[in-house]
């Protein structure tokens, strides 16, 4: 602040990083509703609504398939927040047998090759009768959102550390009060931010969940990446620009609503 | 404290294990497999198969093939046979994936009733025990309509069908550009290597193994040492390799005139077709033989694209419907099948989606005929005729993996000295 050249980068870097982001959400927009887009014209020689009607055809059940899409992304958002506190918790706080084992394993799926990994879990979900069921997916989606969500958890745990936890301790709170009204409004950020990470990788897997749904579990990537893979520019940018829009929605709603537990937990604190 | 997080942790595998052995033992259950009886004739099959539902997969990226499956032909077999169609939009691949992980568990009653399917991937699905069959003799409409001593019903990539696939539809390999940017439709590869030349940089094909572009190598290679040989080759490399050592030399004095000077090749078709439509490219390929008249109705294309092929034809194959060896609904898979090899639906078929139709049409009533006669088929196309006097067939599926394999290592990015 001081520096007002510094400032002025700052700045910079801000508009790049907008126009980044920006830059290509018009492109796509553009495209959704591109018929033919030549070399050299600047915008499209002609446009079509034909990515629109196909995506509003009854037969795709694009929409309904897009709100269990979401409801099932969040489903392992959720799950793969909780599973990370806790598990940050016990890697953090608690010293046991082959802790660094299972440091290390929760990050596995991420090391081994998804196809490979996938080929394996789906003869064993078989057997578990898991194959084929939301269950079954939620499960297999919660598998990769672990080893982020973990990491996130586990850096802001060690970083708030167990005092003000203990002080209430020592005041003569349980410690579920305690972690209730200290420890989770400090880790309310990191939260937000596994919650919004595993829902973005459980919304974007596509292998897996072919696999392991088997075309039963249908997820909105399931629909969207066969015209992507064909090169279908018009109705891929379509699907990504629904992908996109709904992806911002949702976000948009989990903070709304966190954010709102997290001031009704401040004014409580306060008093 | 440690103890009861350790009592906790057995108490967990316990309720796992126990889940588990449980779940083996009704993995396999029965109770809803719609039991095949091998003698019923058609008619028991049809009544069998009412009031339940098949599943169809296969490749879900097309937008025309999804509507003509949903809207006209799911609501038809309702009405008809009261049996529900469910369309599962899925690669080939990960089909065979999914097929092979449920026999590796030793799962009896599957998901799958009915695939897209052919190629190599016919040959390794039949050779590893996936699928179900033969079963084409038991449908009705295939003495009907269906030439049973045509080339193509009795083998697959030149590997015996027996009764494991139905045909569905008819591919051929097509050439496309647009009139108004090149006049000229090259005959055969040596016009092809003066059109090249001619537009230097601006034609290019898709990396092999990708479907088209390892067709348009396979025509390639037929028009310098003709198609007959491969019929009966063995599938050896360097036997291959030497047959096709004439059509390599052409490939790589080729490589010199192409887009990016043959050092690089678009991943997929799909790739080729957008730099097409973009004018990068002077020229497009399709193993859909309508493409022009389906791009130029949707308007991707501009009017003026149209269709060529070689004089010495271009390769040509069939696409079927199998039947999966785990399928819970064999019955019903039959009775949806006999109904698309009927006239009726290929005819519907030929005018939603522009494939060629299996029907004989010579096996055709004067009314059927005419059906198939009034199609319009759109603008830029070849005729029927035209096309299937100018089809060769395809090699044998142990084949053209070999050639793929080849062409990565003597072809790409490399020159003749």
């Amino acid at each position: 602040m001081k520096e007002p050249s510094s400032n002025k980068l700052l700045k910079l870097f801000l508009y790049i990083t907008v126009f980044a982001i920006l830059a290509p959400m018009v492109i796509i927009t553009l495209w959704a509703f591109t018929n033919q887009w030549s070399w050299p014209s600047l915008l499209p020689t002609s446009y079509s609504l034909r990515a629109i009607k196909e995506i509003f055809a009854p037969y795709g059940n694009v929409f309904p398939i897009l709100l269990s899409s979401i409801f099932l992304s969040l489903t392992v958002a959720l799950l793969s927040a909780i599973i990370a506190i806790m598990a940050a918790r016990a890697v953090v706080f608690y010293d046991f047998f082959g802790k660094d084992l299972i440091d290390f394993i929760s990050m596995a799926p991420n090391l081994v090759p998804s196809t490979v990994f996938a080929m394996g879990i789906h003869v064993a979900f078989i057997k578990m009768s898991l194959a084929n069921t939301p269950l079954g997916v939620i499960i297999v989606n919660l598998i990769y959102t672990l080893p982020y969500t973990i990491n996130i958890m586990k850096n802001l745990t060690e970083s708030i550390g167990k005092d003000l936890e203990q002080q209430a301790y020592v005041l003569g709170a349980s410690p579920w009060k305690a972690f209730l009204h200290i420890s989770f409004p400090l880790l309310l950020p990191g939260i937000i931010a596994s919650i919004t990470m595993a829902y973005i990788i459980s919304f974007s897997q596509y292998f897996v969940t072919l696999l392991i749904g088997g075309g039963k579990v249908m997820t909105f990537s399931m629909i969207m990446v066969p015209f992507i893979a064909k090169g279908d520019r018009t109705l891929g940018s379509a699907y990504a620009l629904v992908f996109v829009l709904s992806t911002l929605i949702v976000f948009g709603l989990i903070n709304l609503i966190l954010k709102k537990f997290q001031k009704r937990k401040e004014k409580y604190n306060w008093n | 404290m440690k103890r009861k997080t350790l009592l906790i942790f057995l108490l967990l595998i316990a309720i796992l294990t126990a889940g588990c052995s449980k779940n083996k033992a009704s993995l396999n259950d029965n109770e809803n497999i719609v039991e095949l009886d091998p003698n019923a004739d058609f008619d028991a099959l049809v009544e069998q198969a009412r009031g339940t539902t098949v599943t169809f997969y296969g490749w879900g990226g097309d937008e025309n093939r999804n509507r003509f499956l949903n809207e006209q032909l799911a609501p038809k077999l309702k009405e008809k046979y009261d049996i529900t169609l469910e369309v599962v939009g899925m690669d080939i691949d990960n089909i065979l994936a999914k097929l092979a992980g449920e026999k590796q568990a030793g799962l009896e009653k599957g998901s799958i009733d009915m695939i897209w399917i052919n190629g190599e991937n016919f040959y390794s699905a039949k050779e590893n025990d996936l699928l179900f069959g033969p079963f084409t003799h038991k449908l009705p409409n295939f003495d009907k309509y269906i030439d049973t001593e045509d080339e193509e019903v009795l083998y697959d990539f030149g590997f015996p069908i027996e009764g494991y696939e139905a045909p569905y539809g008819k591919a051929q390999l097509v050439f496309l550009n647009d009139s108004a940017v090149t006049p000229e439709t090259p005959r055969n590869t040596q016009e092809f290597l003066e059109f090249c030349k001619k537009y230097k940089g601006k034609v290019t094909y898709a990396a092999l193994p990708d479907f088209t572009g390892s067709a348009f190598v396979r025509t390639l290679i037929y028009d310098i040492v003709g198609h007959k040989q491969f019929l009966t080759m063995e599938a050896d490399k360097e036997v291959v390799k030497e047959a096709i050592e004439p059509a390599l030399e052409y490939l790589r004095e080729l490589n010199k005139y192409l887009w990016n000077q043959g050092k690089t090749f678009p991943a997929t078709n799909g790739e080729v077709d957008n730099m097409f439509q973009d004018g990068e490219l002077v020229m497009a390929m399709s193993y859909g033989p309508y493409a022009a008249a389906v791009g130029i109705e949707k308007g991707v294309y501009k009017d003026t694209v149209r269709t060529f092929v070689f004089d010495n034809g271009t390769v040509g194959n069939t696409n079927y419907i199998a039947i999966a060896k785990n399928s819970p609904n064999k019955a019903g898979a039959m009775v949806v099948i006999n109904e698309i090899i009927s006239a009726e639906t290929q005819a519907a078929q030929f005018e939603a989606l522009k494939t060629l139709p299996v029907v004989a049409y010579d096996k055709l009533s004067d009314e059927e005929k005419a059906r198939f006669d009034k199609v319009d088929i759109g603008k830029g196309v070849l005729s029927q005729d035209e096309l299937l006097s100018k089809r060769l067939p395809e090699m044998p599926a142990n084949i053209v993996p070999i050639i793929e394999e080849i062409w990565l290592e003597e072809v790409v990015g490399k020159y003749n000295e």
